[in-house]
């Protein structure tokens, strides 16, 4: 009995591994999955570090929810107030996907600005992350242009005159302002042609740069590592050099081989 | 700090923390897990707030507002724009100045300085210290930032609006001090319904805001009604991209509003001014 279990163990074993090394031999994605899995992040990493995987969970809740309006939502002015009428009262828990996406975007802004705070007070933009922090600024403004394209859509009057406004405050800016507020509205009023580019630029054209930079932001996050925090007794990096050495004596075992003594002193 | 100690320190940093570090997962990978649980849980905690404490009416608004307002209108004029409560401080900063000559500062000058000093917040501080207590400049910076962005949200999220129902009860006022025609009562009342004093004052009544004058004494420059007919119908012509266009109103609307205007010389009854 116990050979049969354990050769049908072996077999299950390898009918898993099997693909997993299949993957492995043509791609190395398995080592990649395993080697961030595995990295080792410093010894004093704590709450304040989730605040940035908690903005990517907010983000994540945002592609899903709006995906899913993107199925029942349509885009044009004599439809959308209709199509959103129908989703929050009419479909299956429609509501339930439209509110986490209206309210999703506010918790997405509030964890933006928390984990940029928190890297600014760590100091964590320092040597050599300066490139994370300035992606970082890109990816805020990003957002910023998510909840402004995305606050026309319901095309009620608050989101209709909100949007007036707010073409009309770029169309101050000097030079290019007129041209930007063309543009957005896609002629010289407010209306379908208006809508379309809202909603393309809410959901294919940001979102496309938010998906990239934040595959980049995670990437250099990976590379560099994250710091500890600025009030640790101990933290990863700090020059002990001689504390290190001096303790490697008295707790460490002596290493062993040639005779190599240095580890006494 | 020279580059190479720079390197020095950050290699310092690769071999510490490979040596006494813990492993992402699953040490930081139950934190992250936990805290992604919190913040699904409070989207889901808000969607439900919002739904169940509004109804199906247009505007019925519960704990945290509407579902929808009524379908947008291009007609009415009357509706006071309110952004989203992440853009209340902005919304507000256009408040402090002025139209036409400073406005451009709050829309664009403020906001884009403000935006390239962040980025640009690595370049500044290129010291290694991150102690709090040794970065006194930041700390002050970083306090100075929230308070501003605090109190302008907040000035944003509780500025009072003006009411159409409540200006035009001062129309009759109105038409004591400035001594307005019958014509010019008539302009008065479509300016109070309209929503102009949404952005404009007049006479102490209304809410200034994105940089809109004052329009007491509009009239005493004398241009007359004409060119406040043509720049209210469409005041792009004029190099104004802020105020929205009134040229959907139709010509006997205008032509009421631009007698108001041109009647409107304030309280010193039309003496000069400028």
């Amino acid at each position: 009995m116990p050979r049969l279990k354990s050769k049908r163990r072996q077999q299950l074993e390898q009918a898993v591994l099997l693909p997993v090394d299949w993957l492995e031999e043509r791609s190395g994605l398995v080592g990649a999955v395993k080697y961030f899995l595995f990295r080792k992040v410093p010894h004093d990493t704590n709450w304040f570090h989730t605040l940035g995987s908690a903005t990517l969970t907010a983000f994540l809740v945002q592609v899903i929810t709006g995906v899913i309006l993107a199925f029942y939502y349509k885009p044009s002015p004599n439809e959308a107030y209709a199509s959103i009428q129908n989703i929050t009262n009419e479909l299956t828990l429609g509501w339930l996907v439209r509110g986490m996406h209206r309210w999703g975007a506010s918790v997405f802004i509030i964890l933006l600005f928390l984990h940029m705070g928190r890297v600014f007070l760590f100091g964590a933009y320092k040597y050599p992350r300066e490139l994370n922090w300035l992606i970082g600024v890109i990816l805020l403004t990003l957002a910023m242009a998510e909840g402004f394209t995305g606050y026309l859509l319901p095309w009620d009057q608050t989101a209709y005159w909100a949007t007036v406004v707010g073409i009309n405050i770029n169309a101050t800016a000097p030079i290019a302002g007129p041209f930007i507020a063309d543009f957005l509205r896609g002629g010289s009023e407010i209306g379908e042609n208006t809508l379309s580019i809202f909603y393309s630029l809410h959901m294919l054209v940001i979102p496309g740069g938010l998906f990239a930079l934040i595959g980049l932001h995670l990437y250099l996050v990976i590379r560099l590592g994250v710091t500890s925090p600025p009030w640790s007794k101990d933290p990863a990096g700090a020059e002990r050099e001689e504390v290190v050495t001096a303790r490697r004596g008295l707790v460490e075992p002596r290493p062993r081989g040639n005779g190599d003594v240095r580890g006494l002193r | 700090m020279s580059n190479e100690e720079q390197r020095a320190q950050f290699q310092r940093y690769k071999e510490d923390v490979s040596r006494r570090g813990k492993p992402f997962h699953p040490w930081a990978m139950f934190h992250d897990t936990v805290m992604s649980v919190v913040v699904v849980g409070v989207i889901v905690g808000l969607a439900c707030l919002w739904y169940f404490t509004s109804g199906e009416e247009a505007g019925d608004s519960g704990i945290l507002g509407p579902r929808y307002t009524e379908e947008a209108d291009p007609g009415t004029t009357s509706f006071i724009p309110r952004p989203d409560w992440y853009f209340f401080f902005l919304f507000y900063l256009l408040r402090i100045f002025k139209w036409p000559e400073s406005v451009v500062l709050g829309t664009v000058g403020i906001p884009t300085i403000a935006l390239i000093l962040l980025i640009m917040v690595p370049f500044f501080d290129r010291r290694r210290e991150r102690r709090l207590v040794r970065r006194p400049v930041a700390v002050v910076a970083a306090l100075l930032v929230i308070a501003s962005l605090g109190i302008l949200t907040y000035r944003g999220a509780t500025a009072e609006e003006s009411l159409a129902s409540e200006n035009v009860e001062l129309v009759d006022e109105w038409v004591e001090v400035q001594g307005l025609s019958e014509e010019g009562r008539e302009g008065g009342t479509f300016f109070a319904e309209l929503g102009c004093m949404n952005c404009h004052t007049y006479l102490d009544a209304g809410s200034a805001n994105l940089g809109a004058p004052d329009l007491s004494e509009i009239g005493a420059g004398g241009q007359g009604a004409d060119y406040f007919q043509q720049y209210v119908a469409d005041p792009s012509q004029f190099g104004n991209t802020v105020m929205p266009q009134y040229a959907n109103q139709g010509e006997e609307v205008l032509s009421a509003l631009a007698t108001f205007l041109e009647e409107s010389k304030g309280e010193g009854g039309g003496e000069g001014g400028g």
